[in-house]
């Protein structure tokens, strides 16, 4: 019995005792109760339910991963939970508001667009040209829908992404989640066979929205290529223009979100078109924690390689030991690799000594922010449902 | 020699782990203060510029903003901005001629029924009666450089420049 289970979790930390789950797990349980208490405080039944079930929930998750060593199916339910919840309490709060997922001209002129990280690369340019913000927000909170204002969004993605950097789209992005889900569905997938030079296309996409964007002086994804307008606004279509951009963001929805998630098993979005996650790439080699692939125990079986939700690995890459700068520590070629040969890494140690002790690490910093951000949304979301129920 | 690398390592991914923790409390108000002093605006064509000067009315105000110009290929037009608030002492029917850049002659004269109703639809006409401005025909709000829309307690006409 004991040489099957040295087998099975060769170079594998094995799964943990309950207590010491128990302790690994405190820290965070902590962490998500403190994250819960202004919920908790609300006069709001509702919140407060929504509250203490995102801390539990959040808790729960972390404790599997503590219990079993394995990170992605757990991170999978929160960032599901996230990405489904975050539309409903965004849709119902603006049909509460404005009785319509359109804008109206008077709320961008107002300044209430509200402001989502996706065209932060967008706004550099012509902010550090000009010293405006191509965005019909406001900087600080402007009521209605501006909610905390974009210095708040840019401070908030800001200090998110100095701590997990590229991370920031598994542990915070509150739009993967759908795609996500979709692409856990199917048992199979029926696409198997990618051009991995779809995987330059988000660079594609990236460049031609900053130069756009500094053009047009528009967020030009925003007005034209963004597939979440479709479960939170757009512009409300005043012309055929705007029938046009709608008609886009429906039809990229439900190609990259929906369908092709579930045909390829992939996050297909995030792979082939988000210019955000593009761009937060580059924070991959700011990032202290990394994921490698120890060649000393690879047989190159290429499960890693399949896993993998964004195509981050290649052959090249895995003769490496690396994986490529989209790579958002999913944890995903590191639970499927049946050899313990893909590791979490701290730059700067050697690979695959202590790579616990680096998955911990990284996991306290990321599920952290999953809680103080995403956390809220979930609450918020739980808690705009059970205000129908209750 | 891998030591030194290792604990540089190890230390990078401590203070990383301490700045988690400093984020909800320090660092996101941090760079939230920072943002906010880097001295930018947002764009005028959709906050309307700066106002340069207030005319009072029988009852009620109407500020003049200063003129808005498109930048590089932005597809709309010049425009200058005129609030007319507060809406509760608006008449019926406004028609009113406003001296735009403030040389004592009346540049436009702009006409547009005030609803009861917030929700019923604008639509202004403005009579050119100086040729640096462009003349509407019952607009409603097509662009952001030509439109009449209600805010809050103020009606927002933007009278589209003749470009020149």
């Amino acid at each position: 019995m004991a040489d099957a289970a040295c087998t099975a979790f060769a170079g594998k930390t094995p799964p943990r005792t309950w207590s010491r789950a128990l302790l690994l797990t405190l820290p965070i349980a902590l962490w998500s109760l403190f994250m819960s208490l202004r919920g908790l405080m609300q006069p709001d039944r509702s919140l407060q339910i929504a509250s203490a079930l995102t801390a539990a929930f959040l808790i729960a998750l972390f404790f599997m991963m503590m219990k079993t060593s394995s990170t992605y199916r757990w991170r999978r339910w929160f960032f599901v939970a996230l990405g489904v919840l975050f539309p409903i309490e965004f849709i119902h709060n603006v049909m509460v508001l404005r009785g319509s997922m359109g804008i109206p001209i008077e709320e961008m002129i107002a300044g209430r667009t509200p402001f989502c990280f996706l065209p932060i690369p967008l706004l550099i340019l012509p902010a550090a040209l000009t010293k405006t913000l191509v965005f019909p927000g406001s900087i600080l909170p402007g009521g209605g829908m501006a909610g905390s204002g974009m210095a708040a969004m840019v401070g908030l993605w800001l200090a998110i992404t100095l701590v997990v950097g590229k991370g920031w789209c598994s542990y915070a992005c509150f739009f993967g989640g759908i795609e996500e889900g979709m692409a856990a569905l199917p048992k199979k997938a029926q696409w198997k066979k990618l051009d991995p030079r779809l995987r330059l296309v988000p660079w594609a996409v990236l460049l031609a929205m900053v130069l756009l964007s500094l053009a047009l002086f528009e967020p030009a994804y925003c007005m034209w290529l963004c597939p979440f307008k479709a479960v939170s606004e757009y512009v409300a279509a005043r012309n055929t223009v705007g029938l046009v951009q709608n008609g886009i963001f429906v039809v990229l929805f439900a190609a990259l979100v929906i369908v092709l998630p579930l045909l390829t098993k992939k996050r297909t979005q995030c792979t082939f078109l988000c210019p955000f996650g593009a761009f937060q790439s580059i924070f991959n080699k700011t990032s202290v924690f990394d994921i490698k692939i120890d060649r000393t125990v690879c047989s190159p079986c290429v499960l890693c390689q399949k896993s993998c939700p964004t195509m981050s690995l290649t052959d090249d890459s895995i003769k490496k030991g690396e994986t490529l700068m989209s790579c958002m520590k999913c944890g995903a070629c590191v639970d499927a690799c049946p050899k313990g040969a893909a590791v979490w890494h701290i730059r700067g140690t050697q690979v695959a000594v202590k790579p616990e002790r680096a998955r911990l690490m990284f996991l306290y910093v990321a599920w952290a922010m999953a809680a103080m951000f995403g956390g809220t949304i979930i609450t918020q979301g739980l808690a705009t449902i059970l205000q129908r129920v209750i | 020699m891998k030591w030194p690398t290792s604990k540089l390592g190890y230390t990078a991914a401590g203070m990383t782990v301490l700045a988690a923790v400093l984020v909800p409390f320090l660092l996101m108000g941090l760079f939230t203060k920072g943002f906010t002093k880097l001295g930018l605006h947002v764009d005028e064509m959709y906050s309307g510029g700066p106002t340069v000067r207030t005319i009072q009315a029988d009852g009620y105000t109407i500020t003049i903003h200063k003129a808005v110009y498109p930048h590089l290929l932005q597809t709309e037009k010049p425009f200058v901005q005129l609030d007319w608030k507060p809406v509760s002492a608006l008449p019926q029917h406004v028609s009113d001629a406003v001296d735009v850049d403030g040389d004592g002659q009346p540049d436009v004269r702009v006409s547009f029924d005030v609803p009861k109703d917030p929700k019923t639809p604008l639509r202004v006409d403005v009579d050119a009666l100086n040729l640096r401005y462009q003349a509407m025909r019952n607009v409603g709000k097509p662009k952001f450089s030509e439109l009449i829309v209600r805010l809050d307690d103020a009606i927002l006409v933007r009278v589209p420049l003749t470009e020149h």
